[in-house]
């Protein structure tokens, strides 16, 4: 055990020393997100896009004249999540840092960060747990949960209802959803929401993300005659239970997925562009939407292509883009890199909807949450997700099996 | 009624696939005595092969049995030869189970290094067309799976009830020193059960591959439920396993359409407490003589 101590010992101090390769006039700023196990892919695909902000903010001259320098952090469970938010504080000396793509690893980090006094702003990370801890030096510049649901519910009033030829209170509406933290609390804002809408939720059911089989829910489902589905899921829950509701015949009116694998391409591919046509997703904004709305996101699509060598993955990076590259662009107008300062300058950033490569606009409310920030509604139309809600950012009409 | 027997159906279709994925299991553990917690990532691995030989070589994936059974027979007998019996020496056999953990935990990351965290579908090759017997709607696939199942089980147990090495196998399961005693090669023994028991999980793989995408953590899916069952059927009990796997299936059906997809689980593992309670070596297992097992 010593042995073993020893040796992680001299790890460490010989990865401090190959890492600070810093120049005294470079500020630094700590990057803290999964990179590696389970999580690596979204992880490093939020990653890129703070590589890419700092990268553009670089070449227009720094942040107060200051090269900005991004230490890593690999977070790839909750524990080290911790001890990667203490290294980087302690020994990488970082002024601030972004995050963390998970909820958990940012709730944890976090909390370390604020016992250090230094600002931790995330980027990525749904949970609604993640603000309202009452944390003084946690921003958060992303939609959530809450966000999620609200928008599915909306996108239901104002779009799918009338699509389906019925009135929004006469569709029987069915919610599942994945029974972690992350499903049971989006579905947990759906009822909400619903209930707000007077809409009439027939049933809501979670399950296991691990499950192999949906096919006794789907039954389930299609006896009660839903009319618009709701899921929030994982990719292979979301494969499965669209393969299994196209092969028991099961074909409500709507189904508005909720992020995760409703996004992504390989679940389109997985389950068939076929299938898959006219399925909703409600999620951070994406690729194919109104570039009026999105002003910068094809540079930023070209300068990820450049630097590595394909297209996005996912609209992971083009959140944290944004969010990073406002940060910095506020704390360049600030003088000095004092906690309270950066903490400060945040606060007054104030952005209008529709001038980001995001879409969404930037002002810190309540919790030090973005209050401006919004999800956007997505449709699988010709095996691509296109953005149809709102109106403002759709490259496509809505369009409704009857 | 056309819906009870469509839920029947499923939870016997979903019996078949939890079948076809136990019965390695309870055999490495019946002979081996090794609880194989590398077992779902021997699936994964078998999954990764069968969408391989389909997308890259461009195989039916019945086809890919040729290729991926072998394979894993391979896997599992080196796995027994250079990772579990320089460790029986230890005469601990939590030390085994650590060390499969390990592997486990080793294939995993070797997955996400060469595949990425993504999903890998392998084509279905008609496997998902779906089958009308009656009121009862379902897949191709499904029904290969519960086939191969049977066949297997039933392939098993002759096996073992009426070959040379079969018996041999027993033998070495029954009282491991005296059948070391009667010139039985223990070690080829083990190493032979151990790749055969990989071997059908290979089966399962390329059954599987087709109806379910394919990830790192696939075999974590599965092998849960694995577990569940083979201790279910008594540990190292064949026919056990797959009168387990049936039942599991049938309650998980049973229970999510009529009470509730949260209640699967609590309805699975319930009966599944209960049974040990009432009955603690399974459905069909023995009282374990576990004594014999250590020289």
């Amino acid at each position: 055990m010593r042995v073993l101590a020893r040796a992680l010992a001299a790890a460490l101090t010989l990865g401090a020393a190959v890492q600070t390769t810093a120049r005294a006039a470079d500020v630094k700023f700590g990057a803290l997100f999964p990179f590696s196990g389970q999580l690596a892919l979204l992880g490093e695909e939020s990653a890129r896009g703070v590589e890419i902000a700092v990268d553009e903010i670089n070449a227009a001259g720094g942040v107060q004249g200051q090269k900005v320098v991004l230490a890593r952090g690999d977070a790839v469970d909750n524990n080290q999540a911790i001890g990667e938010a203490r290294r980087l504080i302690s020994l990488e000396k970082v002024v601030a840092i972004f995050g963390s793509y998970s909820s958990a690893r940012s709730i944890a980090a976090s909390q370390v960060a604020e016992l250090s006094g230094i600002p931790y702003f995330e980027l990525g990370a749904v949970a609604e747990e993640v603000t309202g801890r009452g944390l003084q030096y946690l921003y958060r510049t992303n939609p959530t949960a809450e966000d999620m649901a609200k928008l599915a519910v909306e996108m239901i009033v104002k779009k799918v209802a009338a699509g389906l030829g019925k009135k929004p209170e006469d569709l029987k509406i069915g919610i599942i959803y994945e029974d972690s933290s992350y499903g049971t609390s989006v579905a947990g804002f759906q009822k909400k929401f619903a209930a707000q809408a007077k809409l009439n939720v027939v049933t809501a059911q979670g399950y296991p993300a691990s499950t192999v089989d949906m096919s006794s829910l789907v039954l389930d489902l299609k006896g009660r005659g839903i009319d618009v589905l709701l899921q929030t899921s994982y990719q292979n829950d979301s494969v499965l239970f669209l393969q299994q509701a196209n092969e028991a015949g099961f074909k409500p009116g709507a189904i508005i997925g909720g992020g995760g694998g409703y996004s992504m391409q390989p679940t389109a591919d997985a389950v068939g562009h076929k299938v898959i046509e006219g399925v909703l997703d409600t999620d951070f904004t994406q690729y194919l939407v109104n570039t009026q709305y999105t002003p910068g996101i094809e540079n930023f699509v070209a300068a990820y292509q450049k630097k590595y060598g394909s297209a996005p993955r996912s609209g992971h990076s083009l959140n944290n883009y944004v969010g990073a590259k406002l940060i910095l662009q506020a704390i360049g107008n600030a003088k000095g890199f004092d906690p309270d300062t950066i903490v400060k300058v945040a606060q007054g950033i104030d952005v209008k909807d529709g001038v980001t490569a995001v879409g969404y606009g930037f002002k810190f409310g309540k919790n030090n949450q973005n209050e401006r920030a919004a999800m956007m509604g997505m449709q699988w139309q010709g095996g691509k997700l296109v953005t149809v809600y709102p109106d403002s950012a759709a490259v496509a009409p809505m369009e409704m099996r009857k | 009624m056309d819906v009870f027997l469509q839920v029947l159906a499923n939870g016997v279709m979903l019996g078949g696939l939890f079948a076809i994925v136990s019965v390695g299991l309870t055999l490495i553990f019946g002979i081996v005595k090794v609880v194989n917690f590398a077992h779902g990532e021997f699936l994964m691995v078998g999954m990764y092969l069968t969408y391989l030989a389909v997308t890259g070589l461009g195989l039916h994936p019945f086809a890919a049995l040729i290729l991926v059974v072998p394979v894993l027979f391979l896997l599992g007998a080196l796995t027994q030869r250079f990772l579990i019996q320089p460790l029986l020496a230890a005469g601990d056999h939590h030390i085994q189970i650590f060390a499969t953990v390990g592997l486990s935990t080793v294939l995993i990351n070797l997955a996400l290094l060469l595949f990425g965290a993504d999903i890998a579908n392998t084509p279905p090759s008609g496997l998902r067309q779906p089958l009308e017997i009656g009121p009862v709607r379902v897949l191709l696939g499904q029904v290969v799976i519960l086939g191969a199942a049977i066949v297997l089980v039933a392939g098993l147990q002759t096996f073992l009830a009426r070959t040379r090495t079969g018996r041999a196998i027993r033998a070495v399961a029954q009282n491991r020193a005296a059948a070391e005693l009667m010139g039985i090669d223990v070690n080829r023994i083990y190493a032979l059960t151990f790749g055969i028991g990989a071997a059908c999980v290979g089966v399962a793989a390329v059954l599987i591959a087709p109806l379910y995408p394919t990830s790192p953590n696939s075999g974590t899916y599965f092998v849960l439920i694995a577990f569940v069952v083979v201790v279910l059927g008594g540990l190292g009990s064949i026919r056990g396993a797959f009168v387990g796997a049936i039942l599991i299936g049938l309650i998980d059906s049973v229970t999510g359409f009529y009470v509730g997809a949260d209640m699967r689980e609590v309805a699975v593992f319930g009966v599944f407490l209960a049974i040990l309670i009432l009955k603690p070596s399974g459905l069909f297992g023995r009282q374990l003589r576990l004594s014999h097992v250590s020289p």
